[in-house]
């Protein structure tokens, strides 16, 4: 078992590596500048090379990466030019956002996915699994910044239930602030969840120990909630972490819509204004979640199933 | 628009996002009328002389000018900011404001006097907005950058709370100046960058104001009985600049061609909501513009377009492209008719859709044929001279990097950035003429900032440079 998890974190570095190697190239080879984007365009080139040097931007890229690395191992990431603080501090203070809406939008993807994917395995085909199959469907079709705006529209303009933007960051007013966000997000989620739990689910209702179960005499809710679910639930976390980046990356789209002060929000404005080291440690970090997420599933897979570690 | 990093108004990373806000908490010596007149009225300093030479700027600090935290504005105070404006390290986005700046001198606890290198007819506009706002000394060198976290200003309102890239609240100041104002106790800034939630929020009763109201949703709003809009004539204008490097941009009648193919009434109606104003300038509405008696916008006048091409070097036309920013639905539109008002002049245009980042790049090395430069972009200060200086200085930005260079203008240019208030209302329009009959740039249509408000809101009075104080504002 030791074995397992010493050889799975040995593969994660070279990974890692690549993944600080890509990060830190992609924004280096978009064009533009930091400099430039910051200070708006009606300085003199001159005076721009000034506050490049000042920057040390003006150094040569390799040597950049390197500063980038040995800042990484010293939990370091770097000072962020266009929001005038270092970075860690910035994902300290942005992080806390994104991480309530992730969280949220998981909790909503699983609340609005368990019931109907039970519902829908009890009978395949049948006319709730199709109706079930209809609406999520639909709903993995609408792009988030079209649903944020229809939620926006029901829930704000006509109903005036929840705002239609802006943050709390204390309870109870996070709760309220992130609803909207957490549901458009989670929405992105609920079909793939579905799909799988009820695929899941139907393979274990067919299963030899549920007709045991059946022969036995125990009820049908029974069967469905305390056999049938349970023995899903795995495959259902299983998704929801390989979709974690995929999660990720729609916290960009929700976070500027309705205006969270996030991760994700951060990096489209910092990809935008090119800056290189903020734009750099986001694109990282959020490789780096997803590679210690998958990590986590993998261990506590093999804990739970120890055929896993022979694959 | 996005929100302030600092609220050191030097830092300016989010543009009028970060003005705006300031604007609240800082005061400069002279400001832009509040009402909107491009005039300048007293801010921190109530009476101001100027030296016959131009080189010496008297200023008395008025007696109850105070700090929020009840302390006087005084002398040090003064020199401590325009010092901070005069040193391009710390005023790193508009260092071309502090043109002429030498020092500050102390004189007692309520007057100064700012030295020149060079007579500045702009001088009081060039402070009179944020790179100029005034802070108190004592705290921004005890406490660092710190200070603008939770700084103290002399404006009508002061910091609350700031929650970065979302919001901040501000909360009245007891000491300003200006007795009874604010009317407001507490004011909240919201930074919504996307302009459909920015509008749904005012819809939906969440806020009382918004700004950078769509083109689009304009007539929404018309029709809409619990809004009114609110036009502001600034300098906000949308202008494609030439890159005179390529040879076709060098021939007159192909920039004169180009102006009198353009339809800008039907552009004004279908793309700006008949909100824009058909420009008689190459740069946005400035003072000391002429009249359109003075200098005659260009009409549409297809068939003079045509003949100024045949009489051109490029009698057949030629190819070009036209860069513009990429996230907005009006730029697409208006190049779309650009496209196809040039085509029928045989100028075929491929449109380039690009992110700003890229396209500023592109701008500064000059590497463009035809280019939408900035998204949304204004001047600084409601006078010609920083356009002046960007356009044509032959030292400075290589004529905007359009690389377009007049020497007659220049003269005349020099002679309008040193002249008298009479010199200068005599030249510029003469300036503003030559500078259109040579179309170096061509202004497709100046703009207005757009405001929307709750039908409760009572005087949101905005300046020239769009921004408002809410010192006059009130809720019924």
């Amino acid at each position: 078992m030791a074995w397992y998890f010493l050889r799975r974190l040995l593969a994660a570095v070279p990974v890692l590596i690549g993944l600080s190697i890509v990060a830190f190239l992609l924004i280096h080879f978009v064009p533009g500048d930091p400099v430039a984007q910051m200070l708006g365009g009606k300085t003199t080139p001159a005076h721009v090379e000034m506050v490049r040097h000042q920057l040390g931007l003006d150094a040569p890229l390799w040597r950049q990466y390197l500063r980038f690395i040995w800042g990484v191992v010293h939990l370091n990431l770097g000072y962020s030019i266009t929001l005038n603080l270092p970075v860690m501090h910035v994902l300290r203070n942005r992080g806390t956002a994104t991480f309530w809406l992730l969280l949220y939008g998981v909790g909503v993807a699983v609340v609005i996915s368990v019931p109907l994917a039970a519902w829908s395995a009890i009978k395949p085909d049948g006319w709730v699994d199709q109706g079930v199959r209809f609406l999520t469907t639909t709903a993995f079709a609408m792009p988030s910044f079209w649903l944020a705006l229809v939620l926006a529209l029901i829930f704000g303009l006509q109903l005036h239930w929840l705002p239609v933007t802006g943050y709390t960051p204390t309870f109870p007013g996070l709760f309220v602030s992130l609803t909207l966000p957490a549901i458009t997000l989670g929405m992105s989620l609920v079909a793939v969840v579905i799909r799988t739990l009820r695929s899941t689910m139907i393979e274990v209702l067919s299963s030899e120990y549920i007709a045991a179960a059946r022969a036995r005499g125990l009820t049908e809710r029974r069967i469905l909630l305390r056999y049938g679910l349970r023995n899903s639930l795995g495959a259902m976390v299983t998704v929801i972490a390989a979709d974690i980046g995929y999660l990720i990356g729609g916290t960009a789209v929700v976070e500027t819509v309705f205006q969270i002060p996030g991760l994700g929000s951060l990096l489209v404005q910092s990809a935008l204004q090119r800056d290189y080291t903020l734009v750099t440690a986001l694109a990282f970090i959020a490789g780096v979640a997803v590679v210690v997420i998958s990590l986590v599933t993998d261990f506590i897979y093999a804990l739970l199933d120890p055929r896993v570690k022979l694959g | 628009m996005v929100g302030p990093v600092s609220l050191d108004p030097l830092i300016n990373t989010g543009g009028n996002g970060d003005n705006f806000a300031n604007e609240l908490i800082y005061q400069p010596l002279v400001r832009p009328d509040p009402f909107g007149s491009d005039a300048l009225v007293p801010g921190i300093a109530d009476r101001w002389t100027i030296s016959p030479n131009g080189l010496e700027y008297s200023f008395h600090i008025r007696d109850n000018a105070r700090w929020a935290n009840g302390e006087p504005v005084t002398a040090d105070d003064v020199k401590f900011s325009l010092d901070r404006f005069g040193n391009p390290k710390l005023n790193q986005f508009l260092p071309s404001m502090a043109i002429g700046y030498k020092a500050t001198q102390v004189i007692d606890s309520h007057n100064v006097v700012v030295h020149l290198t060079q007579p500045v007819s702009a001088m009081l506009y060039n402070i009179g907005f944020w790179v100029g706002f005034i802070y108190p000394k004592k705290p921004v060198e005890q406490q660092g950058k710190a200070f603008f976290n939770k700084p103290i200003g002399s404006g009508p309102f002061m910091v609350e709370n700031w929650t970065p890239g979302s919001s901040i609240t501000f909360v009245r100041n007891p000491y300003y100046w200006e007795t009874g104002k604010p009317y407001l106790d507490e004011v909240k800034y919201l930074y919504a960058t996307d302009d459909n939630s920015r509008m749904l929020a005012l819809r939906s009763g969440q806020v009382q104001a918004v700004d950078g109201v769509p083109f689009e949703q304009v007539d929404t709003f018309r029709s809409n009985p619990k809004v009114y809009l609110q036009f502001t004539k600034t300098p906000y204008f949308e202008d494609v600049s030439l890159n005179h490097r390529k040879p076709y941009f060098t021939d007159l009648n192909v920039r004169q061609a180009l102006q009198y193919a353009i339809d800008k009434e039907s552009i004004n109606k279908e793309i700006f909501a008949g909100t824009g104003t058909i420009p008689n300038s190459c740069l946005p509405q400035l003072k000391y513009d002429g009249t359109n008696q003075q200098v005659q916008p260009y009409a549409y006048d297809l068939a003079k377009a045509k003949q100024l091409m045949s009489k051109s070097s490029y009698p057949s036309g030629f190819e070009t492209t036209l860069q513009y920013p990429a996230g907005f639905a009006y730029y697409s539109k208006l190049a779309l008719v650009l496209q196809s008002e040039w085509d029928q002049i045989g100028v075929n245009v491929r449109l380039i859709e690009e992110d700003q980042g890229t396209m500023t790049n592109k701008f500064w090395a000059e590497d463009y044929e035809m280019i939408f430069p900035f998204a949304q972009y204004t001047s600084d200060e409601a006078v010609p001279d920083e356009y002046g200086y960007l356009m044509f200085d032959p030292h400075g930005t290589d004529g905007f990097e359009t690389h377009w260079h007049d020497p007659a203008i220049w003269t005349m240019f020099q002679q309008f950035a040193k002249g008298s208030e009479a010199t200068r209302q005599q030249l510029w329009p003469q300036i503003q003429k030559a500078m259109l009959i040579a179309s170096p740039t061509i202004n497709i249509m100046d703009l207005p900032f757009i405001q929307a408000y709750a039908n409760n809101v009572r005087n949101p009075w905005v300046n020239v440079l769009g921004a408002s104080r809410l010192e006059h504002t009130w809720l019924a």
